[in-house]
Formats: structure tokens, C-alpha cells, sequence
């Protein structure tokens, strides 16, 4: 009793046919092949399910997926460009940012979407921003420096940008 | 097995075998009405056996717990006249299905009705904000909701549909109980209507929780104008502190007249905890949810109160 | 984080130890690339869903699964496993190991064990066979209290168990206990100038790791079974599963997989592990079981332990006599209740000089969750309770508790014997004076208010606490811990090097220390070193990852590796340059431009070949490989120190505690990788904050089910904004070299966390002069003791 949806995923169209009652974060993981969304509680209280719905970081623990029908849904597994890393991702690498590395595809998510939205962030905005996202290793510490060097880094590249043109 | 003594079954709370909270282990039909009225029908039809599934924040939990297993679900993202944030005049309305986030960032919201603004701010994180709405957060009547207090001070009245037309209620009769309300199952809210306040007035919401992103322990509204130091009008509105969230009546009545002063407000404070009837539960403790009712009033007023002074 | 800088001088000699370099799993992290267990999917795999007991005591009368079984699952209860006790961890030798654990039970310890087991094409299938199983049940009065349950004529929990393989009865529900005496402390009391007494209580805490346990089984044709799951120990989880199936350990073989964060929750091999083997082996086909969040919960916690602690000291501040009981709240099993009765008592004698000791430990069986280590074993519960009762003897005799704690603490020279009787050995690194002056310096200790002299509703407190955590498990005598490590590293006929260990890396960066360490001892680059996720059948063993030990133990397992790889590679290159004498004669050195090692000869730039074209000619001219096998056992296992300063801020209307700055100290010798060092130091820092003020898993008196149901809306762990600014975390480390550890190095991981609980509970009462002495200090009780207290005047 469900029904094909259509919808962009990391830029390419997929079509599917999904059931009423089955979750977004069940399709893209076992039917679509695409895990780093993980499963922490079910409930919306940890962030390891972050997905972008258009452009909207949402929980695809809590979203059904016949909703994304004619959405566009973004995953980390759609951010490097021609393999090469986006900034956020380095950033985090290049800070020591992960540990275990399992809530570390929805806190990137949620970086990224945070220095789109604010590009000069100060920390209790970053730390509000992020607290929907669990971490039990880091102390969340390297985690907002990433996402500072992130937003140092854009900056530099915008500025650099504005003087080549 | 010497020694093992009997005792009657116990039952548990919740059934550890049912609940599964990877997956929806159950169907249901599925609706996706474009108008306020298309859902209605499908209300009207199917009743109790639906849900309306608005954010899925808390619904979807709750089927995954298996609390509730409604046979149909009738999403109403989709509707579009219930997804707005309109200025009418004589107050702001605002659309059932409005996402918290889009309220955060609504300018006017935040100039006008800043109590509300910091209601949504301390809800959740920012993904949840993103799906769930206000219309959601009321209707199902946590007496936690963090939204009731500050509407509850700004005296919003609430719009409901149903299959004989629409009616108007004011928010301080639409709670009945924890998950209760006045929504008959045909019915709709659809829009929150919060009425303007004079320029001067001042409002603030403070919420005590366990961690940044959690549910109140205790919430407290406030709406306050002054002439000088002195109250000329006042709201105060709690949440998580009895079975709905609640105006607390004999505080404001007392404050009324009085100059806003340390005095003041310490007597108010007392009132405050004999107004509240709050429970131990896992989050906290009675005794401490009726102290810190009282603390917590007192501090919405004072920054009430240097709202409106910095005008 | 410019404290960094006071350990380079010594580092400066190194390429990579102590150098900031990005870990070689960052990019499969950061692009969602990274397969954990919870992300293996297997063609013509089963979904597996577990039947659990909802009642906290109670028996199965008659189960039927028909109605399962026509929807098309495959079943497995009780009846259908090998009914033979065992215990889940291995970590202990044999003859000390107690095993009261089964499978699959018919008689349910606490809410949440497991009676049942079902396998089907999808998850909801299998969820809606799980619901059609019918299940009679005898129910018993559950014990949730371990003082209420060692009493008289309660029921049993259980009845006989294994002791070894000798079977014995319990008694009182008591599971195991432990006595010690050392000199004589009835004697110390009495001529001691003070003597303080004190009870405390601590919480039952949730490791809350962000990926709950998984297991998928994947039965092979010739009998055999290969698992992959969420653990510490991949070698211990193959030789558990072959005792308990009788399939020979060759045949077994267990995946090395990341792990989404652990803390101790998988010493043990998760019962999942055990259930998805059974089930796979019925249903002939692979099975993955994903325990969801809630039964994760109900699958482990912390050691929940009730102190009464007595200490005594002369008045210059020496002192004389410690006294410990120590009643812990074990749950329905025992994981590694009879070895922690032994290392708390490590603990407890290794934090500082008491000359005359009593110890009484007693491990009681109670109705709920089977509790397991928690990043530090016991050891964050004692040191709370003791450097808590340190600042209170400070207090009685007028000393500061600086002072008080350099004069006692057990330090360089002194014996140490964290892990417990049996493992004992002399510190010889040491850097507990220097962190405890330069912390006292960074947060202002000098300045600090005097306890409860503070006026105003928010209030300001400087606490201290002082802890320190073994590195290992090993010693120079066998004892009644298995540990020892091993690796193999091979060098690659273009000079890139594998390194295969089955030691797991829990997100620390553990074996990215072990990289750098292979890099540095080989002379060759460290993006040449190849980590390797390999698996049983292709490592050699390792115990476990847990004790602190990667680093120190593993570290040294891969240098003595390297150490073996090098002397092949430079009698290769004596051969091959002709006319050099002997290996004597050779360096190596990485070229970076080459992106290889060099093998030369100092002062001969034309007298050199890279470690590539060594690897390459020996293939080519049939020497044969250069590689190493070794297996390491550590003869001691040093104590890292941990010195935490922190200030609060406390709420003096709502009780509610901020806090607002950290200085994290850590003497762990030679540091080697700077940022996930200090790492370690911010997560156990917000780790133990919520222990200290937040974290507990009540239980319903009326059902024996957990208060929060197993759902996080109501286990709260910290989030980002809960926790101190950036600015406001300092990290210092110790200017020190451990002689045993490879480059100097010691553990961090759990000293991280051990001082934290009682550094806060010091500073709270610092800011408003009341203690507390049962944890967490929520605000409902800092509340409550502060309109106590103002009764009180």
C-alpha cells in the first residue's frame, strides 16, 4: 500500500517504490545503499539520522519517506566535489574533530548548513546550532573549533574569490 | 526455587516487546489532502482511527512506541493555507502547520512577541525546529508545551475546523488534560491568532530543563506593563507544573498596583507556589518544580520589565 | 591550546611522535565511507528480533511460538541453545571467571533478558513474529535494592553458578566478595588527630555510546560462522563463541569492524553477538540483529557502588589509615564483578599512601541490568568518594588540599598497584607536582573563595580532583588477567608497510599512535604505514581494548615489530650496497620528497637505496618477505595521572550548576598525538560532568522497569552548550617519559575521566560550602541542602 516516489539524492534522480509506514532513514540505508545517516535513538533526541531535505537538516528517523516524493535529499556521501573534500570535511579532519566517527556525518551536515545560513558564526551560536547533535567521545570541543577554521577557511576563499574577479 | 515468593504480575508500563523504534511495524493508509477541508473529510470519515501527522516529531515517536497505532495518517504539510505567518491588524496569525524554525525567524515574531520567540529558541535542536510546528506542539497537550505559556500570556486564540464550519477558542480553554484538548476527532486547528499588545508591554520565557535540549521541568511566561515601576497589567503563564499548562490568576491579580521591587517581587514568588500543582516524575520533583516556579517568575518579570524600560 | 608547547622541547627529537597529523581514518569518517557493524548488509540476510522478559524476576512457564513460526519466521528460545553457563567476558583466566549467563534463559534476572529470538526477511516481519510468540509467565518479586537483597529469606536470583569450572551456590544473592587487610587500622584511629567517616553513593550510569550493539552472523559451508559486531575484543568474542556452540575456533572467525564508541560496554561479547549466532546457524542463511536504542539500554550499565570510607591522619598531614567498604549493585549477571572487587581496591590503594588498610568489597546480585565496566572500572566511583574525603581532611587539619595530596599521593618510587593485588610494579614516571602547580597557576587556585563565605544568589567555586589510571593490565607475573598483545607488520615490495593488529581503536586514535610509532622506530613516512582491518583468522591474539592499554601495551607490540622489520631491512641492505660492513653501519630516515624511507650511511650521501628498492629486490631476487609476528606481554602497567581544576558556578535559587572553566592536566609521558590526546581529556571531561551532575537510570519500584524506558528523552548527556567555552578548556600536559612505554608513552583514556566527579563535587562545595554525597548532584538536591542548611541557621 505505498507507492514510487521520485526524488534527487545527492544530486542524482532516484525512483523507488517505498510502503506507507517505512522511514527515510530505513530507505537510504538499505534499499539506496547510503549509511552514514545512522540510527542513534529512533526518537529525534541524538542527530545521528541528519539528512538534508531541501536544504533543511531534518531527521530521517522521524520522516516517512513517501514525503520526500519530488524533495531533494542530501547526504555526507554528496558534499565532496570530484573527490575532493569540502572544507567543512577537512576541517573537521584537520582539527581532531572525530573520535569514533559514528554521529560525524550529521554533525558535518549540520556545520554546513550552520555556516550557509550564519557565515561568521561566534561560538554560542555554533553551539546551539549543534546541540540537537549527541556526541559521547569528544566533549564536542574540536568539533566547534572545526567548524570555526571552517568559517575562517570560507571566509578566506569568499575574499580571495572577490579579489581574482 | 526456595524462598521465591510469588507476586501478582506486575504490569509493565510499557511493552518492551512492541516497541521498536527502528521501524513502524505496522501499516496504515496514507493522505496527503491539499486543503484544510479535503482533511477535514478525511477526519470526518475515518475519526478516531486517524492522525494527523503535521511535524512527525512526536507522532511518529509515539507510533514507533507503539503508544498509538492509527489505521490512517493524514499529513497536512502539504496544505498550504495552513503555512503562514500573516499580520491581520489587530493581532498576528499564524498557520497550525507553521514550522518552529520559520517562527524563530520571523522578524515580527521576535519584535512583537518576544516570549514566544524564546519559547521556540529553547525547543529541541535545530532539525526538530525544522519539522516540527506550532499547531503540533498544542495539540498534543503536553503540560510541558513550550509554546502554551508564552500564548497562554499573549491571550491567543486558536482557530478550529470542522465539518460544521469554524469556531474560535481561546487558548486558556483548549487544554483539558495531559494529551486532551477541546479538538473534537473531525476537527482541525488550523491558525493561532495572537493578538497585538500595546507598545510597551514587555515579555520573556524561561524554562528550567536537565540540558540545553530537553523538556521544561518547569516554563514560565510572562507579559508585563508598567507605569514607572509600578504594574499596570501583568500575565504570567506556566507550563509542567499541573495536568495543562496554566495562568496563575491570584499572582497577577496581586502584582497589580504594586512597584516592581525586590519585595514585590519575593511575596509574588510565594503566591506563585501555592498556585502550582505540580508531580515527581523522572525529570524532577515536585517540591522543586514548585520552589523554582517561584524563582523563575521572578526572573521573567525582572527581564520583562528591562525589556520594556530599553523599550 | 598554546600549554602544548611545554612538552615539544623533548619531542623536537621525533618526525611524528608528538606531532599533529591528520588520522588516517578521518576521510572515510568524514564522507560517510566508514562501515561500522551497524552498516553491514549481506545478500540473503535475515533481520533478527529478540523475545525479552518484561518482568524483572520471573519464569517462563510454557512458551509457544506456532504462530511465529507460520508467519515464516525462524525461532529460537530457550529450548533451543546449549544450556551451559558461561560468562560473556573472557578477560579474566578461567579459574577466576564466574559464569551465570545462558544464551537465552527461561528464568529472566532483570527486565529486558532474553528469552527468544526470531529471524525474518524483513525487520517488520520479524518484529511482527516476535508479537505473535506466547509466553506464560511465573512472576517473582523483584529486588531492586542490593541491601534489601542480601537480606535473609529473599528470593534467589540464582542458585548455583560456575566458579571456574566448579560449581557453586549463592548465598544471600551475594555474587562474589573480597577482603583485604594491611597493617592495622583500628590501631591508625586511635592515634590518628582526625579521623573522618563518610557514606556515599553513586549512580547507575548508561554508556549511552552513539551506536547501539549490532551483530550480523554469517553461517559458512563448512560449519563455520563469521560474525561481525560491535566489540572490543575481536579474539575473545571468537573463542566465547566457540565454547559455547562447540565449533572449533578455526572456524570462527570475527570481523574487525570501527566501533561507534564503546567505554567498556563491549569487553564483554554483547549476548546479541550470541543470539545472532544461534539464530544464523538455525536459519542456514546470515542474520543481522541491531538491538534499537531502548534495548541497548537494557543491555548495560555502570557498577553502582555504595562506599563507606573511613581515613585518618596525623596532624602535620601524614596519613595513616584508609578504610573502605564497598557494596556494588552488580544487576541480574556477573560481567567482571570478582575481578573490579579486586582493582577498586587497586584503586583505592594506589591514590594515595594509607600504610594501614582495611578493604571489604561485596558484588550483590539485584533485578535489574547487568552492569559492566564504564571507562575507568570503578575507578571515577572511588576517586570521587576519596578525593572528596581528601578535601574534607584538608579542611579538618588546615593544610591546603594541594599540599595535603603531594604529601600522600602515591607517586614516583612508590608501589602501584592499580589493577589489583595481583599486578603490582614501582612507578618510575611521574608528573603530578608539576600538573597540580601549573593548574593551581592557569585557574587561580590561591585566590579561590573560602567554602560557604559567599553571599548572592550565584556563586563561584574552585574544586580540584586528582586521579589516575593504569596503563594495561600487565605485569611481571601471570595473575588473574589475560593480557598480552600482538601484531604482525610486513613491508610491501614497494616499501609501503601493513601493520595488522586485531587491537581495536575505539575513535581515540590508538592506532594512529601505533602508526607513528612504526614510522618513527622504522625511519620511513607515516603515510607509507597501512592500517589493516583484519580479522581473527588473520591477527594474532589481543585481548582486549580496554585498561587504558592501547597505546601503552599495543604501542610497544608495534614498535618491537618495527624493531624486527628494520634489522631485515638493513642486513637487505647491507647485501645490496656492496661494501658496507654490517646493518651497524645504516640509518634509516624517511625522505619525504622520495616519499620513502632511506637506508644510508651517515656522512656518505652516495651510500644510501630506499626502503622500497630494499622490499622490491628482495622480491625479485627471492630473499623473501620482511616481516615480524610478535606477541607482547608488558611487565608493568605505569599509572597515567590526571589532575582536573574546575570551576563552577552555582545557582544559589534554582541549583542549578554552570561550568565555567577546566583545566584538564595529564601526565601520560611521551604525548603522541597532541589533538586526540586532548581529546580524550574534553570528552572525559564532559563524561564525567554528567556523571557528576546529571546521569542515572532509575528503576520503577512497582514494575522493574527502567523510569526512562529505555528512551533517551529521558537519559540526558551533555550537548555542546552545556559544556565550557573553548577558551575556558585548558590542557596541560606533563613534561615526562615512561622508561617501560614505547617512546615514553602511557594510557590517557580513562584517567581522562577518573578526577573529574570529585574535582566537581569539591568545586560545588567550594562555591556554597555544602557536600554531597550522592551522585549526581542534581539540582533538586543542591536545592533542597541549600534551604537545608539556611534552615539550619
Amino acid at each position: 500500500m505505498g507507492k514510487v516516489i521520485r526524488f534527487k539524492l545527492n544530486g542524482r534522480p532516484v525512483s523507488i517504490y517505498v510502503e506507507n509506514n517505512e522511514l527515510l532513514l530505513n530507505v537510504l540505508r538499505e534499499k539506496l545503499g547510503v549509511v552514514s545517516p545512522k540510527y542513534g535513538c529512533g526518537i529525534g533526541e541524538c542527530g545521528a539520522c541528519t539528512v538534508l531535505v531541501d536544504g533543511e537538516p531534518v531527521l530521517s528517523c522521524l520522516t516517512l519517506a513517501i514525503e520526500v516524493d519530488g524533495k531533494e535529499v542530501t547526504t555526507v556521501e554528496g558534499l565532496a566535489k570530484d573527490s575532493e573534500l569540502d572544507i567543512v570535511q577537512r576541517a573537521f579532519i584537520e582539527e581532531g574533530a572525530i573520535q569514533c566517527g559514528y554521529c560525524t556525518p550529521g554533525f558535518i551536515l549540520m556545520a554546513k548548513k550552520l555556516l550557509e545560513e550564519n557565515p561568521d558564526p561566534d561560538e554560542d551560536y555554533i553551539r546551539e546550532y549543534i546541540r540537537g547533535n549527541l556526541c559521547r567521545c569528544t566533549g564536542y570541543v574540536n568539533i566547534v573549533r572545526a567548524i570555526k577554521r571552517a568559517a575562517e577557511e570560507l571566509k578566506f576563499h569568499v575574499s580571495r574569490a572577490k579579489q581574482t574577479q | 526455587m526456595t524462598g521465591e515468593k510469588f507476586v501478582k504480575p506486575i504490569k509493565p508500563k510499557v511493552d518492551i516487546n512492541k516497541v521498536n523504534t527502528h521501524i513502524i511495524p505496522f501499516e496504515f493508509e496514507y493522505f496527503e489532502p491539499r486543503t484544510v477541508k479535503e482533511a477535514v473529510e478525511l477526519l470526518t470519515k475515518y475519526g478516531g482511527e486517524a492522525k494527523i501527522l503535521a511535524g512527525g516529531t512526536d507522532l511518529i515517536v509515539r507510533m514507533k512506541q507503539r503508544f498509538i497505532e492509527p489505521k490512517y495518517i493524514i499529513n497536512i504539510k502539504k496544505i498550504k493555507e495552513l503555512n503562514f505567518i500573516e499580520d491581520r491588524g489587530d493581532y498576528l496569525a499564524i498557520g497550525a502547520a507553521t514550522k518552529l524554525r520559520e517562527i524563530e525567524k520571523s522578524g515580527i515574531v521576535k519584535r512583537k512577541f518576544e516570549a514566544l520567540y524564546e519559547a521556540v529558541r529553547s525547543m529541541a535542536g535545530v532539525q526538530i525546529r525544522n519539522m516540527a510546528t506550532i499547531g503540533g506542539n498544542l495539540c498534543n497537550a503536553s503540560p510541558a508545551a513550550d509554546t502554551a505559556p508564552p500564548l497562554l500570556v499573549f491571550e491567543a486564540k486558536l482557530k478550529i475546523v470542522g465539518p460544521n464550519g469554524e469556531r474560535v477558542v481561546p487558548i486558556n480553554e483548549f487544554f483539558l488534560g495531559p494529551g486532551k484538548t477541546v479538538l473534537k476527532p473531525n476537527e482541525i486547528l488550523t491558525e493561532i491568532q495572537i493578538p497585538y499588545q500595546p507598545e510597551d508591554t514587555g515579555s520573556a520565557f524561561i524554562k528550567i530543563a536537565r540540558v540545553a535540549m530537553d523538556l521544561a521541568k518547569v516554563n514560565v511566561a510572562v507579559a508585563l506593563r508598567t507605569e514607572g515601576s509600578i504594574v499596570k497589567w501583568v500575565r504570567i503563564a506556566l507550563g509542567a507544573v499541573a495536568p495543562t499548562p496554566i495562568r496563575a490568576y491570584k499572582t497577577e491579580e496581586f502584582l497589580v498596583g504594586k512597584e516592581l521591587n525586590e519585595e514585590t517581587l519575593k511575596e509574588a514568588a510565594e503566591i506563585v507556589k501555592t498556585e502550582v500543582k505540580p508531580i515527581t516524575d523522572i525529570r524532577s520533583t515536585a517540591e522543586y518544580r514548585r520552589e523554582v516556579s517561584g524563582v523563575i517568575v521572578k526572573d521573567a518579570l525582572l527581564r520583562a520589565y528591562e525589556r520594556i524600560s530599553k523599550g | 591550546m598554546g600549554s602544548l608547547a611545554s612538552s615539544s622541547l623533548k619531542q623536537e627529537s621525533f618526525r611524528y611522535i608528538g606531532k599533529k597529523t591528520p588520522r588516517k581514518d578521518g576521510v572515510a569518517k568524514v564522507t560517510g565511507r566508514m562501515q561500522f557493524a551497524y552498516d553491514i548488509y549481506l545478500p540473503g540476510m535475515l533481520y533478527g528480533r529478540i523475545l525479552k522478559s518484561p518482568y524483572p524476576h520471573a519464569r517462563v512457564k510454557s512458551i509457544d511460538t506456532s504462530e511465529a513460526e507460520k508467519m515464516g519466521a525462524v525461532v529460537i528460545t530457550f529450548k533451543d541453545v546449549p544450556r551451559k553457563k558461561f560468562n560473556i567476558r573472557l578477560v579474566s583466566v578461567d579459574r577466576v571467571n564466574y559464569k551465570d549467563w545462558e544464551v537465552l534463559t527461561d528464568h529472566p534476572k532483570y527486565v529486558g533478558e532474553y528469552i527468544a529470538a526470531v529471524a525474518a526477511e524483513t525487520e517488520e516481519l520479524a518484529q511482527k513474529a516476535l508479537e505473535a510468540i506466547k509466553v506464560e509467565w511465573e512472576v517473582y518479586e523483584p529486588l531492586l535494592d542490593p541491601f534489601e537483597s542480601m537480606k535473609e529469606g529473599k528470593p534467589k536470583i540464582h542458585d548455583k553458578i560456575l566458579f571456574g569450572n566448579k560449581e557453586v551456590t549463592v548465598k544471600n544473592n551475594i555474587a562474589c566478595r573480597l577482603d583485604y587487610n594491611e597493617g592495622d587500622v583500628e590501631k591508625a584511629f586511635k592515634e590518628a588527630d582526625v579521623v573522618i567517616e563518610r557514606t556515599f553513593k553513586t549512580n547507575r550510569r548508561y554508556h549511552m555510546q552513539l551506536e547501539p550493539k549490532v551483530a550480523v552472523a554469517k553461517p559458512e559451508p563448512d560449519g563455520g560462522i563469521t560474525v561481525w559486531t560491535t566489540t572490543q575484543t575481536i579474539h575473545n568474542t571468537r573463542i566465547l563463541i566457540s565454547q559455547v556452540f562447540d565449533i572449533p575456533i578455526s572456524k570462527v572467525n570475527v570481523k574487525k569492524l570501527p566501533i561507534g564508541g564503546s567505554f567498556g560496554s563491549s569487553i564483554q561479547t554483547n549476548l546479541v553477538t550470541l543470539v545472532a549466532v544461534a539464530l544464523a546457524l538455525k536459519a542456514g542463511r546470515p542474520v543481522k540483529i541491531a538491538l534499537t536504542r531502548e534495548e541497548d539500554m537494557y543491555d548495560h550499565c555502570s557498577y553502582q557502588m555504595y562506599f563507606r570510607l573511613k581515613v585518618a591522619a596525623k596532624k602535620d598531614g601524614t596519613i595513616i589509615a584508609g578504610e573502605l567498604e564497598n557494596i556494588m549493585d552488580i544487576g541480574g549477571h556477573q560481567i567482571q564483578a570478582y575481578p573490579l572487587l579486586g582493582c577498586l581496591l587497586g584503586w583505592f590503594v594506589s591514590l594515595y599512601k594509607w600504610k594501614n588498610i582495611r578493604y571489604k568489597g561485596i558484588a550483590v546480585y539485584t533485578n535489574k541490568v547487568p552492569s559492566c565496566a564504564f571507562r575507568g572500572y570503578g575507578n571515577p566511583q572511588i576517586t570521587w568518594a576519596v578525593e572528596s574525603i581528601i578535601d574534607e581532611l584538608a579542611e579538618a587539619l588546615g593544610i591546603d588540599p594541594i599540599e595535603l595530596r603531594l604529601k600522600n599521593y602515591v607517586g614516583r618510587g612508590d608501589l602501584f598497584w592499580g589493577q589489583g593485588p595481583t599486578v603490582k610494579s614501582v612507578v618510575k614516571s611521574d608528573g603530578v607536582p608539576e600538573l597540580l602547580k601549573k593548574g593551581a597557576e592557569l585557574i587561580g587556585w590561591y585566590n579561590r573563595p573560602k567554602p560557604g563565605e559567599q553571599k548572592g544568589r550565584f556563586r563561584r567555586g574552585i574544586g580540584l580532583g586528582r586521579g589516575f589510571h593504569t596503563s594495561g593490565a600487565g605485569g611481571r607475573i601471570s595473575g588473574e588477567v589475560i593480557d598480552f598483545t600482538g601484531c604482525i607488520l610486513k613491508v610491501n615490495e614497494d616499501g609501503s608497510v601493513d601493520y595488522i593488529t586485531a587491537l581495536q581503536d575505539h575513535g581515540g586514535g590508538t592506532l594512529d599512535a601505533h602508526a607513528k610509532i612504526i614510522a618513527e622506530e622504522l625511519g620511513v613516512p607515516l603515510d607509507k604505514i597501512n592500517i589493516i582491518w583484519a580479522d581473527t583468522q588473520t591477527t594474532v591474539y589481543d585481548v582486549c581494548t580496554h585498561a587504558s592499554r592501547g597505546t601503552y601495551v599495543g604501542g610497544e607490540a608495534a614498535r618491537r615489530a618495527a624493531r624486527e622489520v628494520k634489522k631485515k631491512l638493513l642486513e637487505y641492505a647491507v647485501r645490496l650496497l656492496g661494501d658496507v660492513v654490517n646493518p651497524e653501519a645504516l640509518s634509516i630516515k624517511p625522505d619525504e620528497e622520495l616519499g620513502q624511507g632511506v637506508i644510508y650511511v651517515e656522512g656518505m650521501p652516495d651510500k644510501k637505496i630506499t626502503v622500497g628498492e630494499v622490499a622490491r629486490e628482495a622480491w625479485q631476487r627471492n630473499w623473501g618477505s620482511i616481516a615480524a609476528v610478535v606477541s607482547y606481554r608488558a611487565t608493568s602497567s605505569p599509572p597515567a595521572y590526571t589532575v582536573y581544576f574546575v570551576e563552577v558556578e552555582v545557582d544559589t535559587e534554582t541549583g542549578i550548576v554552570r561550568p565555567v572553566r577546566v583545566v584538564a592536566g595529564a601526565d601520560v609521558g611521551t604525548v603522541i598525538n597532541p589533538d586526540l590526546a586532548a581529546g580524550q581529556l574534553h570528552g572525559g571531561f564532559a563524561q564525567g560532568w554528567g556523571m557528576a551532575v546529571l546521569e542515572d537510570t532509575p528503576y520503577d519500584p512497582e514494575t522493574g522497569e527502567l523510569m526512562c524506558r529505555g528512551f533517551i528523552t529521558d537519559y540526558k548527556i551533555m550537548t555542546a552548550q552545556d559544556l565550557p567555552k573553548v577558551d575556558d578548556f585548558i590542557v596541560i600536559f606533563a613534561n615526562t617519559h615512561e622508561p617501560t612505554g614505547p617512546f615514553g608513552a602511557k594510557g590517557l583514556g580513562e584517567a581522562a575521566l577518573n578526577p573529574v566527579a570529585g574535582a566537581v563535587a569539591n568545586a560545588i562545595y567550594n562555591a556554597i560550602g555544602v557536600r554531597f554525597y550522592e551522585l549526581p548532584i542534581t539540582p533538586e538536591k543542591i536545592l533542597k541542602a541549600l534551604k537545608e542548611k539556611e534552615g539550619k541557621k
